[in-house]
Parts: structure tokens; sequence; C-alpha cells
């Protein structure tokens, strides 16, 4: 006769949650249980998408993700919990919730970066539901009390009431032409978001277009990604630019102009997140200043 | 003998069979309701097909999926023109004149709908990843749909348009100046939508609310009344009005999970 496992026996590979992995997906993320992790050669871990009507847990309440193309999380507030979010990807609520806004620091720099301006807080008791405005995954990232990751921009759906929210700039930029022509871009967007879980377990949820890939990377390790392709990573994985000059026949194609590689480096250690639908990047001018960059020349 | 009632649209089923003849929901799959009472539209297998009348619609493609309708001889469907993927030559087209000319215009939407007559082949998909969805409409119904969201109704159905009423809602409910109202008279009818992502629905009791995101809204029974509620959002000095639209039963509701939200920024 086998024994049923002892709470804490299942170690979920993707949010590394201890659960008693009696259900058909983890608690904490979502993810299912009864499948095999899925490791490319090079060493991504594909996440698997969260299965249609799946439910997390977190403090007393219950976010169900439903939906397959645009997944929605419908969220079952308990009336000591609430969440925070960003305006726009608010898709139903209950009368009864009690919605209000999250007061938020730095408006003006939040405006020029591009940032919603406006945090708003629903708590409970109540159903309240988001959803994102692209076809692509819905991650639910658990944290343990003092664990963050930093987070892409427009990429947060909603997190719980215990995980602190933070920003500051990406630094990661480059400027092409000169004097009054000068252009500046920002290939990760002017800021970063931090979330860190605060006194107990945390709950974000993050939307990605595409189909989702995370991968470890050993101290000093690197790896080259798309920009637009980062979703997040933890805060010890440094990142930086890396701009990339194939060889060519021609001056036009080999002289620093238009068929040069933008790549984002990041190095460990650390877990790190891509998407696979990401921004094509700008073939813009010859590059002039940058924040810390490598380059390589073929 | 035992019947099969499918659970979307309440059509019975000969027995052994996989999808609702009427509509196309797969037969053999639970009814997904989440916690909130929100229903998922069937998704539709690939090549599923269904009748209606004496014609055929079959459902190709799960991402953006296309509507292939086999139009037998006597019937018709009438859809916007630029959602017609494709069809046979042979296909006879004629225009409804929906009225309104003016109105129309200023609300952004065609002024004639195009009807198709069978015997023939026709095809009909939108341009964003999401789901069709069949509503079969019994006699003596009526629906209203967001504009722009119809891909094609039969020739059962009676269209036209209503003015969304209040400033308020017309400014701020997010569904343009007007929604398409469709009604059955003594025969069924059909009514193929677009819905961007995936779609829900809610039947809500006499009385009953719910917010929704007013971009999120699809359609709803013509019983259901949607009025734009304000909420109000301060952050520092600035103060912004964020509007939800508020429906209240008795009726169904149906959302979608993609969709451009008319912002208070």
């Amino acid at each position: 006769m086998s024994m049923p496992p002892a709470a804490g026996a299942y170690t979920c590979p993707y949010c590394r949650m201890a659960s008693d992995g009696q259900e058909a997906t983890c608690p904490h993320c979502g993810a299912p249980v009864d499948v095999r992790v899925r490791v490319s050669d090079s060493g991504w871990v594909q996440q698997p998408p969260i299965r249609d009507m799946a439910r997390i847990r977190f403090s007393h309440s219950t976010c169900q993700i439903s939906g397959t193309y645009v997944p929605v999380a419908d969220m079952g507030l308990h009336d000591a919990d609430w969440v925070y979010f960003s305006h726009h990807s608010l898709l139903h609520a209950d009368p009864n919730v009690n919605l209000g806004n999250l007061p938020m620091k730095g408006g003006w720099k939040r405006m020029r970066a591009g940032l919603p301006l406006i945090m708003m807080r629903a708590q409970g008791p109540g159903h309240i539901a988001f959803s994102a405005d692209q076809p692509g995954e819905t991650i639910a990232v658990p944290l343990r009390p003092g664990q963050g990751v930093d987070v892409v921009e427009h990429r947060f759906l909603v997190a719980t009431g215990n995980v602190n929210y933070d920003w500051h700039p990406a630094n990661v930029w480059f400027t092409t032409g000169k004097g009054d022509d000068t252009e500046w871009h920002y290939p990760l967007g002017q800021t970063i978001d931090r979330f860190v879980a605060t006194g107990s377990n945390g709950l974000l949820l993050l939307h990605a277009p595409g189909n989702t890939f995370v991968r470890d990377l050993a101290p000093s390790q690197r790896i080259l990604v798309q920009p637009g392709g980062l979703i997040w990573k933890d805060p010890s994985v440094s990142m930086f630019l890396h701009f990339e000059y194939p060889r060519g026949a021609y001056w036009f194609s080999s002289a620093r102009y238009q068929a040069k590689s933008t790549w984002l480096t990041l190095e460990g250690p650390g877990r790190v997140a891509v998407q696979s639908v990401f921004e094509r990047p700008e073939m813009v001018g010859s590059v002039t200043r940058s924040s810390g960059a490598t380059t390589h020349q073929w | 003998m035992d019947r099969i009632e499918c659970q979307w649209c309440k059509a019975q089923n000969e027995p052994g069979r996989t999808n609702c003849t009427t509509c196309g929901a797969p037969l053999d799959t639970k009814d997904l309701v989440t916690d909130s009472g929100w229903a998922e539209a069937p998704r539709l297998r690939d090549m599923t097909e269904f009748r209606f009348s004496n014609s055929t619609c079959q459902i190709e493609g799960e991402i953006v999926p296309v509507a292939e309708l086999a139009l037998a001889q006597g019937d018709s469907v009438f859809f916007e023109h630029h959602v017609m993927l494709w069809k046979e030559p042979g296909v006879p087209m004629s225009a409804l004149n929906t009225g309104g000319g003016m109105k129309r215009t200023l609300g952004g939407m065609p002024h004639v709908l195009s009807i198709a007559h069978g015997p023939g082949r026709i095809a009909f998909s939108r341009d964003a990843a999401g789901e069709v969805v069949v509503l079969p409409l019994h006699p003596s119904m009526e629906l209203d749909v967001r504009e722009h969201a119809f891909l094609a109704g039969t020739h059962s159905l009676t269209y036209s348009f209503v003015r969304i009423k209040g400033l308020a809602n017309v400014l701020h409910g997010g569904g343009g100046m007007y929604m398409d109202r469709f009604v059955t008279q003594r025969e069924p009818g059909l009514l193929l939508l677009h819905g961007n992502g995936n779609v829900f629905q809610k039947t809500l009791q006499q009385g009953e609310k719910i917010l929704v995101e007013p971009g999120g809204f699809l359609y709803k029974d013509s019983t259901v009344t949607m009025n734009a509620v304000q909420q109000n959002v301060k952050t520092g000095l600035m103060k912004h009005g964020m509007y939800l639209a508020e429906m209240t039963g008795p009726g169904r509701v149906g959302i979608q999970s993609m969709y451009v939200h008319h912002g208070s920024e």
C-alpha cells in the first residue's frame, strides 16, 4: 500500500513553493502538477500555461484563471484581503467590492515614462476580475516574505496588498544622432518595477504575450536576449546592453548603422523569464552614447 | 429516447453526437463556470459543423476562427462587408439598407449591410485573435450587441440599431453611440459574433447588478439595462473619472477578455 505524500513533499518546479502535490495544479502559481518539466536543449524551461479554471490560493482568498487566449484572473476576495492593479486591467467587479485609489509617488516621472498614473486597490469581500489586452499567458509569481522580483513595465496585472511596489530607472538606454537631433532610446522602457513581499507570502500576477520561458543563471553566467522579450528577473541578475555589428560587404551594412543588433545581456546569479512575443527593435542610426554596454564587431 | 441538452444554447441533440447541431458547442465537456458565475463560451473545435435552416456553418481555425457557411437555396445571411473573407463567385449579393444613414455615419457604422444568398459558400472572419460566439436566438428574443462585433446573422433575424441612452453612457461607456439590435419574430435565428480574446456569459437575476469594463462588454439581452457609473480615483492633487458599465438584470450579459480601455489617463 502506498502512503500519501506528506505536506510539503511536492515543490513546484516553476514557483519553487512547497505543497502536498495532491491537487492537479500548484495552489501557489496554478502550474499543472501532472506534467513533465519541458526543458529545451539550451536550458530554457517552458512555463506551462495555467489550466483553464485552475485556482490559486492566497491568504484567505482565491484566484481562478479562466480562458486561454486572453486569460482572465477572477479573484474571490475575502473581506480581510485587498489587491492593487492598474485601472485599465479591470474587467468586471461585484458592486460591493470596495474600489479606491492607491497613493503613488512620482506622478510626473511616471507620466513622462508612459506608466499608468493611477493604481487602484480593491478590498474584499466580493469577486473582481482582471485581464490584459493581448493574447498570451497569465503568470503567477508567488513571493516569500522578503523575496522580490524586477518586472518590465506594462507586464503587471495585479498584486496582493502585502506586496510592496516600487520602481526605479532601468538604466538601459542609448542615444543616436547628435546635438539637437539626439534621440534617446529605452529598449526596456525608462523604468523597471520592483515587487517585494512583506510580512507573509504574496502573489504577483503578470501577463506575457505569447509563451513564457524561464531559466536559472549561474553566477557570472551570461545570456543575450531581445530587450523586448524580458518579463521579469531576480534582483540579483544584472543587465546591460550589448551591440553587435555583423561584417558586411558595404559600408552601409557594416559600418555601425542599420545592421546593428541591440541585445540585452543578463548576468547571473538568478532566475529570468522571457516571452516569445516581443516588439521588433528599431533599426536606428549609429549609437553615440549609451548606458553601460559591450560591443562586438564581427 | 434520451436526448443530450446543449449547455450553451439548450437545444436537444441526438444521442451519440459530440457537438451541438444548433450551435456547434462540444457536448462531451463539462460546463465551465467560474466561482463568480461567469460561463465560458464553448470553445468550438476546429472544423466543427452545425446546421441552421437548410444550410450549414463550419468553424475553421482556433486563433482567429473563420465561419464558413454553405448556404442552401432560399437561405441568406447579412453582414458588414469588411468581415467577408472569401466567397464563391456565383453567390448572389444584395444590400440591406439599415436606415438612419447620417446617424450611422456619425456613429462610425457602415451604412449598408451586405446580404449573401444561397446557394453557395461564403466565409467570414474578424481581424483579431478571439472566438466565434454562436448564439441561436429562439422566437421573440431581442439581443443587443456591441458595434463591430457581429459577424453574420441569418435572414430570419430583424436587424436594427439602438442609440445608447444617456450622454455619459455614450461619452464614457466605451461602446460607441449605437448598439446593434437583433430580434427574432416567429422563426428562430442564428447570430455569429466575434469576441476578442475569450468570451464569458453570465445570467443576471431581476435587479442583480455587475460592474463591467465598458470595453469588455460584448452583448446583452435587451432586458438588461446598461449605465455608465463613475469611479472617482485620486492621485495626489489630480482627480480622474473612471467609468464602468453597470449592468442590471434580468438577462444575459456577454463579455470579452481582450478590449481597448477607454481610459481616464
